[in-house]
């Protein structure tokens, strides 16, 4: 039987692991600062849940400068103008959806892709941050869960009103996260992060909220693999 | 509820079963895919008892594939395994039967460090290798397949190929205590592990592979390899009984010669048909009745509501844990396969 190989040490004041360090912080707190503007515009489209929704953006933000901090840890300057190019698609996508008061899709992309995304990226990072990045990691993929929830309970009790505009959503967005994905694959392994490892992990989280919903394996299999093999 | 947790073959296996279930997105693709596929539930199990109890299981598939050990991909192994764990216990399975290669993955690369997967938080005691029943089992096909075979195990010597394994080692217990076999060859890499084991039987021979099969009457084939070996029949004994329990099972179609019986290992039947469309995919020769020892395991603990890791770690298989699954095998209506 092969053995399992050791995880690389990581310098992670080397000028390597910075350059791709500049990009990948870059891309979180950018994601994070869209996340907050994105929950903010879901509590004009959703009045009903409003406070909530307001509650969770606050959060991003949090996270948003929990995340500066790492950079600054490390002296790096997160590249922010890479991070905004990475977004521009999705975040094109969400504001289209917004302005035609298309909740469903505005959901899908933010409430599940991008959450969903989100607790793969960090659940995969942790166990190779440093010490500093990994307590921010750490408290910060605990929220996302609860954002995940939001948009799971919210199309649940609308499943079948919202069934097939999240088909299409899924159609249109999820090929773009492959995309992104494939963006930063050299950058993500330099810091320890393999690409099969995050892929499988946003299948499974994306698997599970879709089941939640209400979608059945059949469905699933189908939908969180959409776009994948030709990425 | 219990259940099991399996994966096919090969990846060519594995494409034609995504096609046949209709899931084209997984059909058409290659290694890659599947080293970042995530575990599915695919098939609910209904199985009712020989006393006429019903229980419930669901069939998780792991999407690990041999290969993935093979091209030393080991991290998307260990994942796959992982993984399928989190999802059974995520969906509230009781006790869920580690099947194929992920007990052998679990245990090779200590995945019980691994308790926190993600969000979940491992329960090791609703998880076994269902090695104890594969033992059980094996040791049954010895005893009963020899007298098929016109083999007096009194007189007859029987080599364990993998004597020292989890299962290899049970095996060796039992047919020390519960047989009276004429004598014991063991055959394992580790020279360290297999003095242990002779010293706690107080007997058996060390042997080599090639010094040992000339001289056996039985041969109990349980040593787990990603790819199979080669056994020349022409030096076995006439007659002489292979006992294909590894996994893969792979011996039955390489040794085909007068006299060598070879029967596959570890598999039961059960009195019933079971409902499941799964195992008619896993190749087996009577679907709806035969299935995997370890998986029947599981089962059987889910009957006896014994919802506890029963096979567990490395070499605590005792004669008298065998007894107690063997008991609940019989109770419940499975039997060994035979010739």
């Amino acid at each position: 039987m092969p053995q399992l190989e050791a995880t690389p040490d990581l310098d992670f004041h080397s000028e390597t692991y910075k350059d791709a360090y500049s990009r990948i912080n870059a891309i979180v707190i950018e994601g994070e600062r869209e996340a907050h503007d994105n929950y903010q515009r879901l509590a004009e489209l959703l009045p009903d849940n409003r406070d909530n929704l307001l509650g969770l953006a606050k959060m991003e933000n949090r996270h948003k400068k929990g995340f500066e901090a790492c950079g600054k840890n490390l002296k790096v300057t997160p590249d922010m103008e890479f991070a905004q190019e990475f977004f521009s698609k999705l975040h094109n996508n969400f504001q289209v959806a917004a302005a035609e008061g298309k909740i469903v899709t505005c959901l899908l992309i933010q409430s599940l892709i991008i959450e969903c995304f989100a607790i793969a990226a960090y659940n995969i990072y942790i166990p190779v941050a440093d010490d500093f990045a990994r307590k921010i990691t750490e408290g910060v993929v605990k929220d996302e869960y609860l954002h995940l929830n939001f948009g799971e309970e919210w199309l649940k009790a609308n499943f079948e009103a919202s069934k097939a505009e999240l088909e299409e959503a899924n159609r249109q967005n999820l090929p773009l996260v492959w995309t992104m994905l494939n963006q930063v694959e050299t950058d993500a392994s330099v810091l320890a992060m393999e690409r099969e490892a995050l892929v499988e992990d946003f299948m499974i989280q994306y698997g599970e909220a879709l089941s939640n919903i209400g979608f059945t394996t059949r469905d699933i299999m189908r939908m969180s693999a959409y776009g994948l093999s030709a990425a | 509820m219990f259940g099991l947790i399996g994966h096919l073959t090969s990846l060519e296996h594995a494409q034609s079963v995504a096609r046949e279930l209709g899931y084209p997105e997984y059909a058409d693709q290659g290694l890659d895919f599947w080293c970042s596929a995530p575990p599915q539930i695919v098939d609910t199990i209904k199985v009712t008892s020989a006393t006429g109890q019903k229980i419930e299981g669901q069939y998780v598939e792991s999407c690990f594939l041999p290969e993935m050990l093979a091209s030393r991909r080991i991290k998307a192994a260990t994942r796959k395994i992982i993984n399928a764990m989190a999802h059974a216990q995520k969906h509230g399975i009781n006790i869920t039967a580690l099947g194929g290669f992920s007990s052998i993955i679990f245990e090779n690369f200590n995945l019980q460090q691994i308790q926190q997967v993600r969000n979940v938080k491992l329960e090791f005691e609703r998880f076994t290798t269902g090695n104890t029943h594969t033992a059980y089992i094996l040791c049954r096909q010895v005893e009963q397949a020899s007298k098929q075979v016109g083999i007096d195990l009194s007189t007859a010597t029987i080599a364990v190929c993998g004597a020292t394994g989890d299962i290899g080692s049970a095996i060796c217990r039992w047919l020390d205590a519960r047989t009276d076999a004429a004598e014991l060859l063991l055959i394992a890499r580790d020279q360290e592990r297999l003095q242990a084991l002779q010293a706690e039987l107080g007997r058996g021979k060390i042997m080599g592979l090639e010094e040992a099969l000339p001289q056996a009457d039985i041969i109990v084939w349980v040593a787990s390899m990603p790819k199979g070996v080669e056994i020349d029949p022409t030096v076995l004994k006439q007659p002489c009984l292979l006992i294909d329990g590894g996994y893969p099972k792979n011996l039955g179609t390489k040794v085909q010669h007068p006299g060598v019986h070879v029967l596959n290992g570890g598999i039961v039947e059960h009195s019933l048909d079971i409902d499941w469309r799964i195992m008619s995919i896993v190749n087996m020769d009577v679907p709806a009745r035969q299935l995997f020892a370890c998986f029947a395991e599981s089962m059987l603990l889910e009957f006896e509501k014994l919802y506890t890791n029963f096979s567990w770690g490395r070499n605590r298989i005792t004669v008298e844990k065998m007894d107690q699954i063997g008991q609940a095998s019989v109770k419940h209506g499975f039997r060994p396969l035979l010739i």
